[in-house]
């Protein structure tokens, strides 16, 4: 199983899905940073971020999604750029668990404002989906 | 490995190393593209720090014009409050003032105002969220609907009584916003119960279901 994953090819499609994943992500949110940083404060991680600190992270996250993407797909430092990937992935995941415990519900703002869905069970599912996609990219490439 | 171009053998340092780079170009381009917006011709760029839109509470409104109109008008007496009633919230719902802006209540004067059914009540949230409970009463016109279309909110009528506004945030900053899209169109005394659904439904206070009631 695990040989399968660290197969080339199988490594290679998930760095480009994982590209082209983060470009989407990324150039929406660009576009419109204020709609991102309202997405941001909607989470409301007051605890853990401090809401002083969410416009930094509305600045910045898109165009970290944006080199690592751009990385993922040039195969250009494509473990790096599949390194990042994850570990944004799984603080998405985490942001979205969270909310989810506490009852919250409204537009992720994921992709940018594009009519996404509120946050629920299947916003989860795609969110692991993603990330296991960041997993297999992040393999080690033997040779 | 000793090219900076690493088709995917990178490793250990290297590898660490590559992220970082990642994640410092990204973060220098973000904090460079807002630099530049915020200080061009159309300032679209966001502020570095935070601040949560706040608005003034009744009790800061009604603290100021007490303040102001002290020996010109008489203060109202206080009324008091009904014994039967767990939160002793007193009885009378006419002491909202028109101060041309939004007010900020709280969950008391919320459910006083919806027992006493002396407020007009939208629910921002989205059809499915207000179909699963709403506070009694509400009329849904969720927010990404009507702020796209003011005529339905224009067309809103409260019949003369104050318009309480609520969301499923936790600031609820889209009722706020919905708060002052209503000022805007002329409506009058518009509040907004910024402890919204979340604190409603903690607080186990009636709630009706069902998804009658679409707003007009």
């Amino acid at each position: 199983m695990l040989e399968f994953f660290r197969h080339p090819t199988v490594r290679r499609v998930a760095q480009l899905g994982a590209g082209v994943i983060f470009l989407a992500a990324a150039l929406p949110k660009i576009a419109d940073l204020e709609a991102f940083a309202v997405s941001i404060h909607n989470f409301h991680m007051d605890p853990v971020v401090p809401m002083a600190l969410t416009n930094v992270l509305a600045v910045t996250i898109p165009w970290i999604e944006l080199v690592a993407g751009l990385a993922l797909l040039a195969n250009v430092r494509p473990r790096a750029g599949a390194v990042v990937y994850t570990a944004l992935m799984a603080l998405f995941t985490v942001a979205v668990i969270a909310a989810l415990a506490r009852g919250l519900s409204f537009d992720c703002g994921c992709f940018g404002k594009s009519g996404a869905a509120n946050l629920g069970a299947q916003k989860l599912l795609e969110n692991l989906g993603m990330l296991a996609l960041g997993v297999v990219a992040s393999l080690e490439r033997r040779g | 490995m000793d090219r900076w171009w690493s088709d995917g053998t990178e490793r250990g340092g290297v590898l660490w190393g590559g992220v970082i780079a990642i994640v410092a170009t990204g973060a220098l381009l973000g904090v460079f593209q807002n630099a530049l917006v915020r200080t061009g011709d159309k300032d679209d760029g966001l502020a570095w720090k935070y601040e949560p839109p706040k608005l003034q509470t009744l009790e800061e409104i009604q603290a100021q014009a007490a303040a102001a109109g002290a020996g010109s008008a008489p203060t109202p007496a206080p009324v008091a409050a009904d014994p039967n009633d767990p939160l002793g919230i007193p009885v009378g719902v006419s002491d909202i003032p028109d101060v041309g802006r939004p007010i900020e209540i709280t969950v008391t004067k919320a459910r006083e105002l919806v027992d006493a059914k002396g407020a007009a009540i939208i629910d921002a949230r989205e059809p499915a969220d207000y179909a699963a409970g709403h506070i009694p009463g509400a009329v849904n016109l969720p927010f990404d609907e009507v702020i796209t279309d003011p005529a339905r909110l224009e067309a809103f009528d409260p019949q003369g009584k104050p318009i309480l506004v609520y969301c499923g945030g936790v600031t609820c900053e889209l009722s706020m916003k919905l708060g002052h899209e209503l000022v805007r169109l002329g409506k009058k005394r518009v509040l907004v119960y910024t402890g919204g659904w979340p604190e409603w439904n903690d607080m186990k206070f009636p709630v009706e279901t069902g998804a009658p009631g679409q707003g007009a």
